[in-house]
């Protein structure tokens, strides 16, 4: 899902920018949240990939909030859980249908990745709202 | 904005050396940093394109992201087979252990090729 395109124009310094694109990060992201329940393969790869962008523009504007470090951080964890889901859904794409034992495996874990990420989400809905009421 | 230069600047230094080193020694580890300072790049120039758009540039580390896909999938699928596959079926799971590591190999030398002409250096 491509990204959506940020109105920067008359941006006035480093924090404009930062408000603007955190603020259009953010809405990717809340928008794909739902994805997380349906637990599908397609939804799941989008909403991680809007994870991504909302963590990198989180990094790269650390230094104007000491809160945007800890959200960082907990996408990052979000994101390596989903991303484990993710490769268990590529290697079971592939998997010959006679290895029943490693598919229902690796089918677990998948299951395991994708609940953990819903809790990390938990977590990071209040954060969001603290960065949301601070600066928007 | 000057901080903006310097931040472009330093994430397209962080890139170029990841794509020297893995194209001087290609390794899972270095491919997985060439992808992490690649997609860092990427998404900040998505972000600033309103104010200071790249687009050979941006086009240019979309291209090298491509070109590390096949092996990057290769490696991890491979990684997570050999873990995952109970002793009972390693038989069965033969064939596609042997593929994988065929499509590794392949797809390591076509992302090293594909790389070593690429530049992104400022």
């Amino acid at each position: 899902m491509k990204p959506q395109r940020i109105d920067l124009r008359g941006a006035d310094g480093v924090d404009d920018v930062a408000k603007r694109v955190l603020e259009t990060r953010l809405s990717e992201v809340r928008a794909l949240a739902g994805q997380l329940e349906s637990r599908e393969r397609r939804g799941l790869h989008h909403f991680r990939i809007a994870c991504k962008r909302l963590r990198y523009a989180l990094e790269r504007f650390e230094a104007l909030d000491s809160s945007f470090a800890l959200a960082a951080d907990r996408l990052a964890r979000l994101q390596d859980e989903l991303g484990e889901a993710h490769d268990r859904d590529v290697l079971l794409a592939i998997l010959p249908p006679a290895m029943g034992q490693t598919e229902r495996r690796l089918k677990g874990e998948r299951e395991a990745c994708v609940d953990r990420g819903i809790m990390l989400w938990s977590e990071l809905r209040g954060l969001m709202q603290a960065i949301d009421s601070h600066h928007f | 904005m000057k901080w903006l230069a310097k931040t472009i600047r330093s994430e397209r230094r962080a890139l170029e050396r990841a794509r020297r080193r893995f194209v001087r020694e290609p390794s899972e580890k270095l491919l997985h940093d060439v992808r992490t300072t690649g997609r860092r790049l990427r998404s900040l120039l998505e972000d600033i394109a309103g104010i200071a758009p790249r687009r050979d540039l941006l086009k240019r580390v979309k291209r090298a992201a491509a070109a590390t896909d096949a092996a990057r999938d290769a490696t991890i699928v491979l990684r997570l087979l050999e873990s995952n596959v109970t002793s009972s079926e390693r038989e069965l799971a033969q064939p596609l252990l042997d593929r994988l590591h065929e499509e590794e190999r392949a797809a390591m030398r076509d992302a090293s090729r594909r790389l070593r002409r690429a530049r992104f250096g400022p």
